[in-house]
């Protein structure tokens, strides 16, 4: 039985597809669901990238405001998987789920390429298939990327070089109880050589490595 | 019920970075030759609430503030009557 997956379609979402196609094709059942559905059924959330409500306000503001987010608060109670992805990281910090900020990258420009990251943490549901310290590549496309930390963290991910003025070069974080893993790369856009390379796909492999322990 | 008129000015913290002030203040002092020493750039929000009176209405906007407009991790705001 593949493991029950779904991506929230926010109104701006734009990598819905990309993150439905990356679970598919890494051994997920993929459904998209919307901002009136329940999330009940799924045992991994995906908050897609792209620019919920065209990140009037602040990045992630109003979507984290939208009715899905107490469902979405819910699943985290229950302890299910959630992982926002760029906009979708976006949205976790304005939820409060994930601790700091993202804030407009230093440069003052929006920032799309390939970036090498480190995993600064292989114990979690979402990154045991890589061995600590791993020099992975996988692309950005952000605006809004430079994170803030207020708090100690669980430093997920880290950039090898600073790109957007991250403080500690932080790229990815966990919440405390490491279900929840808010991130500014695209792992579900390097799920193939074909489009640059595939250390993305090691992201899914731990989720379903974890699911099926 | 009477309609009270609010601004709410919405700046960052002052030690956070602001890209954006940065950029406009560098113009200013590099291209405009003004001497300007720090510029913020923030939001001014502009709302027209209805309550029974002035204290009502505030508490109405504040309440705003704090569960939308203002990400108080990084942000700090300022409510002026108009």
């Amino acid at each position: 039985m593949k493991p029950k997956a779904c991506v929230v379609v926010y109104p701006g979402s734009n990598c819905d597809r990309d993150a439905y196609y990356a679970l598919e094709i890494n051994g997920f059942e993929p459904r998209f669901v919307g901002l009136d559905d329940r999330l009940d059924d799924y045992e991994l959330i995906i908050l897609p990238g792209g620019f919920s409500y065209g990140d009037y306000l602040r990045p992630g503001a109003v979507a984290a405001r939208e009715k899905i987010a107490v469902e979405i608060r819910k699943a985290s109670e229950k302890g299910k998987l959630i992982m926002g992805i760029c906009n979708g990281f976006q949205i976790l910090i304005e939820m409060g789920l994930l601790k700091g900020a993202l804030l407009q990258n230093s440069s003052g420009k929006f920032i799309c390429k390939w970036v090498d990251l480190t995993v600064e943490d292989t114990d979690s549901p979402f990154t045991n298939a890589f061995t600590p310290g791993e020099r992975i590549k996988i692309p950005i496309a952000h605006g809004f990327g430079r994170y803030v930390k207020i708090d100690e963290v669980n430093v997920a991910l880290r950039y090898v070089e600073d790109v957007n003025g991250s403080d500690e070069r932080i790229a990815g974080i966990f919440n405390e109880e490491k279900n929840i893993f808010g991130l500014m790369p695209h792992p579900e856009r390097a799920v193939e050589n074909l489009l640059g390379g595939e250390d993305g796909r090691k992201v899914f492999q731990s989720i379903l490595n974890y699911l099926k322990r | 019920m009477p309609i009270f008129k609010f601004a709410v000015d919405v700046q960052y913290r002052s030690n956070i970075r602001d890209p954006r002030g940065e950029t406009i203040e560098r113009v200013l002092r590099e291209e405009k030759n003004l001497p300007v020493k720090r510029l913020r750039l923030g939001k001014s929000i502009h709302l027209e609430v209805e309550a029974e009176d002035r204290e009502k209405a505030y508490e109405i906007v504040k309440k705003a503030c704090d569960e939308l407009l203002v990400n108080p991790v990084v942000e700090e705001y300022e409510v002026r009557e108009l």
